[in-house]
């Protein structure tokens, strides 16, 4: 995602820096960092003091699966070093973007839900006539069930004048109400994606940069015989 | 990998595959929390079914099942931070907003399609065709056969749908993205191709006439057990549950990157299905997959059946046509 848009494009991309402990020239600090690149769908490249890569659908355990493309630079400055960062996330745009498609269809829902009442209107009346020539039949509990005390099934013929009421009003097919609680759900995920996201994406990288390990050769031990160790990509 | 015989079948020989219950993981910890994961899936089963027995009318209501039943699942989440199964499969942002995104299809979409061709749908074609009417009878087993019935017919349907997919292709076509998901956490049950999720639905339980109670318990026993097919918690469950109950382990199984193993344990409540019809590995698995573990994005995961089954309708149509082999030539006996 190489789009040049000023502010929105802060949706999806992070930038900041890594104060690093002690002052590492870019080999070696990119050479600490390799070991994130080696994975599957990686490719990167150096170029003096900047390292380009990308990532083409990381595994999920990958550190780096939602910043799946960006540049590091290794900024040396008064005997210190500082790892600048510019990454981007198809995964928080499209994050973002999901409340929009759960709108539409709760939108597609109200549309249907007119067509059908106005399908039901014109044939409503014989429907009811029908329902009223039958009676319902009260179904009865088994004796053992009477015996442990389960309450007895409510007579559906004595329906009350609340429930009728309700279910004059409930004449809708379909109820949007959780489509639009998953686009408010999406929105959410999102505000949370886009502040924990960049935070663990710097943690990584101070973790790497002074160990030189990922944490990434862990996988495979059991958690119960092993107690986890303090995880950068824990959400 | 040498893998292990069970039957006449070699597990593990693709990928490691964890086989009988002699050498899975246990809980670690202390006595209270050895306790607490010993018991916690029993007691919430009973809990649950006493729940619905007893709860009043205007309690016995199927939103209030749904709410107990998201309450449940955030609460499972938590769990898989207290006592998780393995650290590989512990849940990330990016894989918990992915599951979402499936889970929201198959409350919106999914419920959309399913109203206009759903099982519902079907069942009331059949029976308005022909003129049946219910098995009314049902209605006066006592609640608890009722909700055995109930939930033992789905699964019966589950596991023969299930089992179809693994052994036809173009059910397998719609079923196989699933297969990629590398790690199990609560809402992966979600995760596939929504014609799978919609063809797993189906169920031929509106045949027959049941109290609402009896439907609400038969939900309970799903929900409190078919729930811990895709999660990242550690349990010790109890021999007599994992003889009767699909659990984990056995879902683990089922997700290996062991092709072998994957030919397995196909029901989704009742693995008494698959002992009964002999397909039942005991065991669990870590390695999750298809192809090495690749994961599959929401994209392909939509396009998969489509440009599957496109590739391979080109690739039949390339293959040469069959034209019968010239008999060798045969020298003539000598005269």
């Amino acid at each position: 995602m190489h789009i040049n848009l000023p502010y929105i494009d802060r949706i999806w991309r992070a930038r900041g820096e890594v104060v690093l402990d002690e002052p590492l020239t870019p080999e070696e600090a990119f050479d600490r960092l390799d070991p994130l690149f080696q994975t599957a769908g990686s490719a990167y490249a150096v170029e003096g003091d900047t390292l380009g890569y990308s990532k083409h659908n990381p595994a999920a355990q990958d550190k780096l699966a939602t910043f799946t493309r960006g540049t590091l630079r290794l900024v040396r400055q008064d005997g210190r070093s500082r790892l600048v960062f510019d990454v981007s996330s198809t995964a928080l745009l499209l994050c973002f973007l999901a409340p929009l498609l759960f709108l539409g269809f709760a939108q597609t829902m109200v549309a249907l839900n007119a067509w059908h009442n106005a399908d039901a209107e014109a044939v409503e009346a014989p429907e009811k006539d029908k329902e009223a020539e039958k009676p319902k039949v009260k179904r009865e509990l088994h004796p053992l069930d009477k015996l442990l005390g389960a309450p007895e099934p409510d007579d559906p013929n004595k329906k009350k004048d609340k429930e009728k009421d309700k279910d004059k009003e409930k004449k809708e097919k379909f109820d949007p109400t959780r489509a639009y609680v998953l686009a408010g759900l999406f929105f959410l995920i999102y505000l949370v994606g886009r502040v924990l996201e960049p935070y663990l994406f710097k943690r990584t990288l101070r973790a790497v940069l002074a160990t030189g390990q990922t944490e990434l050769e862990g996988a495979g031990e059991h958690a119960a015989s092993a107690p986890p160790a303090p995880q950068p990509e824990a959400s | 990998m040498a893998g292990v015989r069970v039957g006449n079948r070699i597990i593990g020989a693709d990928a490691p595959v964890t086989v009988g219950w002699d050498n899975i993981g246990r809980v670690e910890g202390g006595p209270i929390k050895q306790f607490i994961f010993t018991h916690f899936q029993p007691a919430v089963l009973f809990g649950l079914i006493a729940f619905w027995y007893y709860a009043p009318n205007e309690w016995a209501l199927a939103s209030i099942g749904i709410i107990i039943g998201l309450g449940f699942k955030v609460f499972l989440l938590g769990l898989e931070w207290v006592n998780p199964r393995y650290r590989s499969w512990q849940l990330t942002w990016k894989e918990f907003a992915t599951d979402v995104f499936y889970v929201g299809m198959g409350y919106t979409l999914l419920r959309m399609v399913d109203t206009y061709i759903g099982d519902g749908v079907m069942i009331g074609a059949v029976q308005g065709a022909f003129d049946w009417d219910k098995f009314a009878w049902f209605t006066g087993l006592p609640l608890l056969v009722q909700a055995l019935l109930i939930s033992m017919i789905f699964d019966f349907g589950q596991y023969w749908m299930h089992r179809g997919m693994h052994n036809w292709y173009p059910l397998w076509l719609a079923h196989a993205p699933h297969h990629y998901i590398t790690q199990l956490n609560i809402n992966k049950g979600n995760v596939g191709n929504p014609i799978e999720l919609f063809l797993i639905g189906l169920g031929i339980g509106g045949f027959f006439d049941f109290l609402p109670r009896a439907f609400l318990i038969a939900g309970a026993i799903g929900m409190a057990v078919g729930t811990y097919q895709h999660i990242n918690v550690r349990f010790n469950t109890p021999r007599w549950w994992r003889f009767i109950f699909n659990t984990t382990e056995h879902h683990s199984v089922h997700h290996s990157q062991d092709y072998e193993a994957t030919r397995s344990n196909y029901s989704g409540t009742w693995i008494i299905w698959d002992r009964i019809f002999g397909t039942c590995i005991d065991g669990e698995a870590e390695l999750l997959g298809m192809e090495g573990g690749r994961r599959m994005d929401i994209r392909e995961t939509m396009l998969f059946p489509f440009t599957e089954a496109y590739k391979d309708f080109r690739a039949w149509l390339s293959k040469p046509a069959r034209t019968p082999e010239p008999a060798p030539h045969q020298p003539e006996p000598a005269e």
